[in-house]
């Protein structure tokens, strides 16, 4: 095999896994998603790390990674009580509700773009005409609008 | 431009070979892609749905001509399945509009990073990434989501921040990649220096990976592994520190609010 393009491949995706996870946490609301994103930049440094660590021969990037791995769980614990505690405070897992939050005596930046759903979004019911059997679509029958 | 300074072994920037070089415009698309991916707040047509799948396989197409071959056809074809598979759940993962879909792509991407692990020859970080990280952190991260949001996807899930967010990061990002790319041109060439601090074969071994594996953990690294079970103890203590102020607080604005 190729070892350096090997590595080079190898750099590519960490790099875009990296890249991936820094676009969906400056990108998304929900708390959870951008928890998965900050664990998706993390994993991304860990392929680029057991890369280099191969492609040098050395243990020093497996043993980082192993590090990696530990603290990664720490902090999933910690974000997750805390990501709770503001979801009793505030009832859902929008960071936008929690915008205001900042020391006292600091000037307000409020970021006054955020988008509202369009009315357009809204599906309303459509009536069948009467006299007619409506349609029954077999996939919304056994559709779980619950996840 | 740029001139080759002594600390970086940076060539002149090359306009020309960067325009003609497939991996930019692999990046070009795949902003755009990502830009029509993530959730909007305008309604999905018909058309930007087939301009997404377009711009989705020229991408995909794009990266499999920018990255060099491996050498033997079988390694290629599994490291690109396995490259695949992990990029597209993780671009899935931040496009998805329910949290529960999006932790488990993350998790099917966290399969394609432990085959690649295992293609690197790092065995047991294989078969930890899959134990810890898709075993135990994506299940407790589902339980939270389920505990939060049993209903699916709120507001908030379908729209994302506003309209400068969503370009200045992906343009931020895939300006990244193009850097590092840039940076890595020798590596591709071969031209990079290798420390050889043992054999190649020593790292990848397939017989004693574990046994070598622990002893570098448990000598070099021992300090580590202390400070590292040190911090697990106080990540475990701070979790529960955390949910019992929260329930002592909760019960005393209850007492206020019940005795006034």
């Amino acid at each position: 095999m190729n070892e350096s393009a090997f590595l080079y491949n190898a750099l590519l995706v960490g790099g875009l896994l990296f890249a991936l996870g820094m676009i969906g946490f400056l990108v998304r609301r929900n708390m959870i998603v951008m928890f998965v994103c900050a664990e998706m930049m993390l994993q991304g440094v860990s392929v680029s790390l057991v890369a280099w660590g191969r492609y040098h021969a050395d243990w020093g990037g497996q043993m980082l990674v192993i590090f990696i791995i530990t603290v990664a769980a720490c902090e999933a614990a910690i974000a997750l009580a805390l990501i709770l505690m503001l979801f009793h405070k505030s009832g859902k897992l929008d960071i936008a509700f929690w915008q205001e939050m900042r020391e006292e005596g600091q000037p307000a930046f409020i970021d006054r773009n955020i988008p509202e759903e369009g009315l357009e979004e809204h599906h309303w019911p459509v009536l069948t005409p009467a006299g007619h059997e409506p349609e029954v679509d077999q996939d919304s029958l056994s559709h779980r609008s619950r996840v | 431009m740029f001139t080759s300074s002594s600390i970086f072994t940076f060539a002149a920037i090359d306009v020309t070979h960067c325009v003609r070089s497939p991996l930019t415009w692999a990046l070009v698309c795949g902003a755009l892609w990502l830009l029509l991916m993530v959730p909007r707040h305008v309604r999905r047509t018909k058309l930007t749905t087939g301009v997404t799948f377009v711009l989705g396989i020229a991408t995909a197409t794009l990266f499999g001509f920018a990255m060099p071959c491996l050498g033997t056809a079988p390694d290629s074809v599994v490291f690109y399945c396995l490259a695949a598979v992990t990029i597209g759940s993780a671009a899935a993962a931040i496009s998805m509009k329910s949290a529960v879909y999006s932790a488990i792509w993350f998790a099917m991407s966290l399969v394609g990073t432990a085959g690649i692990f295992l293609l690197q020859g790092a065995q047991f970080l294989g078969v930890a990434t899959i134990v810890v990280y898709a075993g135990a952190i994506v299940v407790t991260l589902l339980f939270v989501v389920m505990l939060a949001q049993p209903e699916g996807h709120d507001t908030y899930d379908r729209i994302s921040w506003g309209w400068l967010a969503k370009p200045t990061s992906v343009a931020a990002a895939f300006l990244m990649i193009g850097v590092l790319s840039m940076a890595l041109s020798h590596v591709k060439d071969g031209k990079i220096a290798t420390h050889n601090k043992g054999d190649k074969n020593e790292v990848a071994a397939a017989e004693n990976h574990m046994a070598h594996l622990g002893a570098e953990l448990f000598t070099r690294h021992l300090l580590s592994v202390e400070v590292a079970g040190t911090l697990l103890m106080v990540a475990l203590v701070g979790a529960i520190a955390i949910v019992i102020q929260g329930r002592e607080q909760k019960s005393a604005q209850a007492a206020k609010g019940g005795g006034s």
